[in-house]
């Protein structure tokens, strides 16, 4: 009865403890507009802030273009036609997600550089004596918005998608015989109907474009990222980084606003309950090829061009693959993914028990403003966790303990429980979602509560949602670049990090180990995705 | 005076798997200005029906003509936004994205002046001139058929399409609505296909009753 007892209070306090560990960096972070400004500020401001501003919102408005054209109009393809090869893009168009946009900076460098594999591979074929340059350079903000384009469309692509499958179809059935074609069906009423849900992806797309630095840094494009890295290791003053730091947060709370406002707009596009099966057209000829073709070009330059240059790069190149770095930063990794899963995974659950079981609302709200983590950039959290480990030091070091906190593991694995706790909860919440409230009631004049019902039923009941979440994180851990390359300790590599130092060192051949494993890792959320996206249309299974 | 027809079904069958015929060898005309209601149970293949005439669903076997002028065929199918027919469901299928003034002037085609006039004289007529720029949502039930309705009539449709259009109102509501409703449609002379399982809904509104029994029109 005591531990029970014990054990229900822990959980109430458990939320608030975490919400201030997660919160602290970030308002470490913004409380730095209120300092002194330095020197460099000043230079910052005079000289190179104005293109960072300009870069950025260039790198926003073309992305957002390209993202919106390709995500929303091969979603619409898939969904309501039928042609050569639909089914296969249907889930390969989720692909790219598994390419972090800096190894596709990587090979997109090699693959079209003035000798890169494909400048080359046209040459040999055309058998032309004088080296020919085929392609543009990719090296500028061009190249940079084709590589956050191809690899973050997905995430368009599959709210679009999961909207169009529960759009009503009666709707549409609506405007057709009111006079509109199918053509104009979709910019009419199909993507209005569903523009909250598309803003959502977009505002995450933006969010991650602002919060890049591998792809930025490797491409030379002076944005916020890089220019908070090179302020902090350039210049060593991280007063300014933190102010630099603090603008882009600001940047990145106004789209965090959008997308959640978005969010909670889009429960309207499901609004209507008709779950009829589609009649989906069947495209012949040109038509066919066309859509195949525009399906296609994304999944190309977005997951099977970068691969073919992984694979390239290991196998003419006769890398020892498997040797002791790429073992050493391999174990790196899945140690970190592990720890950070288990841990986000145990902490999501304990919230969302903690929320159920006491049916309180403030413990809810907690948990859904710890989920906007996800959109704070690594390298933000980073600074903020550095500030937050260097105050606890001094602290303790005051009490002769003795331990450094700042440079081990904790400041990572904090980084990454707030990067990773909304996809933890999206996953543990709508596990608990699907256990009726019954079960609790039945439970307690079973005289199970507390504890026991925490590990007697909700745990057994909600153990997918555990392991999806364990999955998804693990995942996201290993792909972590900027967070991980300030946060781990000294000669702590891990792949993402590996990757890193071999491309910035141009040593790209060596960078195909720890890149094609970064890859494989990041397929696994895209199965899980597929697998939820199945299993999305009530009613009727649409494949 | 010999009245014109408006809608000849010859010889349709329809099938969704190519065996099990879910309509069969109906053979119906239907006079310009007319009200038919077909009558019958869940799964005789009477909205696949109304599916068909409005060339939502493609024709297997038959033809369909709208005033003389074939509309759809084995071998073709006008689509349906080129066919000037009107369609009112059941269930609620207004745009959630658009006012109740938009939702109506949706189909009509013409000067925006022009539409906004005429989707207030309907909304006038069925007595929802008060939530021009509300949103289906925020309205009752009663209320967005009432809109549903006059969006369809709005476009000036040769023929209404309605698929029990009053199922989900209650009694007293439902009454109303089928007394203004003809009283419209005789009115503005509008030929409509009354779908329906509901022997009240097409004794009061239909100039001719025809059943519907497995797939056929049942004598």
């Amino acid at each position: 009865m005591f531990y029970n007892s014990l054990f229900e209070n822990l959980l109430k306090i458990l939320p608030i403890f975490l919400f201030l560990i997660f919160v602290t960096p970030v308002v470490l972070v913004l409380f730095s507009l209120f300092y002194e400004y330095s020197e460099n500020w000043f230079h910052l401001y005079n000289y190179v802030l104005n293109e960072y501003i300009i870069n950025s919102i260039f790198l926003i408005f073309g992305v957002s273009f390209f993202v919106l054209l390709i995500g929303v109009l091969s979603s619409w393809l898939v969904t309501y036609y039928d042609f050569a090869g639909k089914s296969f893009f249907e889930w390969a168009l989720i692909l790219p997600l598994a390419v972090p946009p800096y190894i596709l900076a990587y090979t997109f460098t090699e693959i079209f550089d003035t000798y890169g594999s494909a400048n080359i591979l046209l040459n040999n074929i055309f058998l032309l004596d004088d080296k020919k340059v085929f392609f543009p350079n990719v090296r500028n903000i061009y190249g940079a918005i084709a590589v956050f384009s191809f690899t973050l469309y997905p995430y368009v692509y599959l709210v679009s998608r999961m909207a169009f499958i529960n759009q009503s179809i009666s709707i549409i059935e609506a405007g057709r015989v009111l006079g509109l074609s199918r053509v104009g069906t979709l910019f009419k009423l199909s993507i209005p109907l569903i523009r909250p849900a598309i803003f959502a992806g977009l505002a995450l797309v933006i969010m991650e474009t602002l919060s890049d630095f591998g792809a930025v840094e490797h491409f030379a494009i002076p944005t916020f990222t890089t220019g908070i890295f090179r302020t902090w290791y350039g210049m060593y003053d991280l007063n300014t980084a933190m102010q630099l730091s603090s603008l882009l947060l600001i940047f990145v709370i106004i789209f965090l606003v959008i997308e959640r406002i978005s969010r909670s707009k889009a429960s309207f596009v499901s609004s209507n309950s008709l779950y009829k099966k589609y009649n989906v057209i069947k495209l012949k000829g040109y038509n066919s090829i066309f859509a195949m073709l525009f399906c296609f070009t994304p999944v190309f330059m977005g997951f099977i061009l970068p691969i073919i240059e992984l694979i390239n790069w290991t196998i003419n190149y006769k890398l020892d693959f498997f040797n002791k770095d790429f073992i050493e930063s391999s174990f790196n990794s899945l140690l970190l993914a592990i720890i950070a899963a288990l841990l986000c995974t145990a902490i999501s659950f304990l919230i969302n028990f903690s929320a159920r079981l006491h049916g309180n609302k403030f413990l809810s709200f907690l948990s859904s403003t710890l989920t906007l983590g996800y959109g704070v950039p690594g390298l933000i959290l980073a600074i903020g966790i550095t500030q937050l480990l260097t105050f606890i030091d001094n602290y303790v070091q005051f009490f002769h303990f003795n331990f450094i906190f700042t440079g081990s593991l904790i400041g990572l694995i904090i980084a990454y429980i707030i990067k990773s706790y909304a996809l933890s909860n999206s996953s543990i919440e709508s596990g608990f979602q699907r256990v009726s409230s019954s079960l609790d009631d039945v439970s307690k004049t079973l005289n199970i509560s507390g504890i026991k019902l925490m590990y007697k039923i909700h745990l057994p009941l909600v153990k997918t949602g555990l392991l999806t979440s364990i999955l998804l994180v693990g995942s996201e851990v290993i792909k972590e670049l900027p967070a991980t390359l300030i946060l781990r300790p000294f000669n702590f590599e891990t792949l993402a990090v590996s990757a890193y130092n071999y491309a910035s060192e141009e040593r790209m051949y060596e960078a195909a180990a720890p890149s094609i494993a970064i890859v494989i890792v990041g397929l696994l959320p895209i199965i899980i995705l597929s697998r939820m996206i199945k299993s999305s249309r009530p009613g009727e299974a649409l494949w | 005076m010999v009245k014109k027809i408006s809608l000849s079904l010859s010889k349709i069958k329809h099938s969704y798997n190519n065996k099990d015929f879910i309509l069969n060898d109906i053979n119906l005309d239907v006079s310009e200005g007319e009200i038919v209601a077909i009558l019958g149970s869940s799964g005789c293949g009477k909205s696949t029906l109304l599916r068909l005439i409005s060339g939502l669903e493609k024709l297997n076997h038959g033809e369909i003509e709208i005033f003389g002028k074939t509309v759809a065929n084995r071998d073709f199918s006008i689509p349906p936004n080129h066919r000037n027919v009107g369609l009112v469901l059941q269930e609620k299928v207004l745009f959630p994205h658009l006012s109740v003034i938009e939702n109506v002037k949706f189909g009509i085609k013409g000067k925006n002046i022009f539409r906004t006039k005429k989707a207030l004289d309907l909304l006038n007529l069925f007595r929802v001139n008060q939530y021009v720029n509300s949103y289906p949502n925020n309205i009752s039930g009663g209320e967005q058929q009432r809109v549903a309705i006059a969006r369809a009539i709005a476009p000036d449709p040769q023929i209404l399409l309605m698929d029990e259009p009053f199922a989900s109102l209650d009694e007293d509501l439902r009454m109303d609505l089928r007394h203004e409703t003809k009283k419209i449609l005789n009115n503005n002379n509008i030929t409509c296909i009354l779908v329906t399982h509901d022997i009240e809904d097409a004794n009061s509104m239909a100039d001719r009753i025809i059943k519907l029994k497995d797939g056929q029109i049942d004598d």
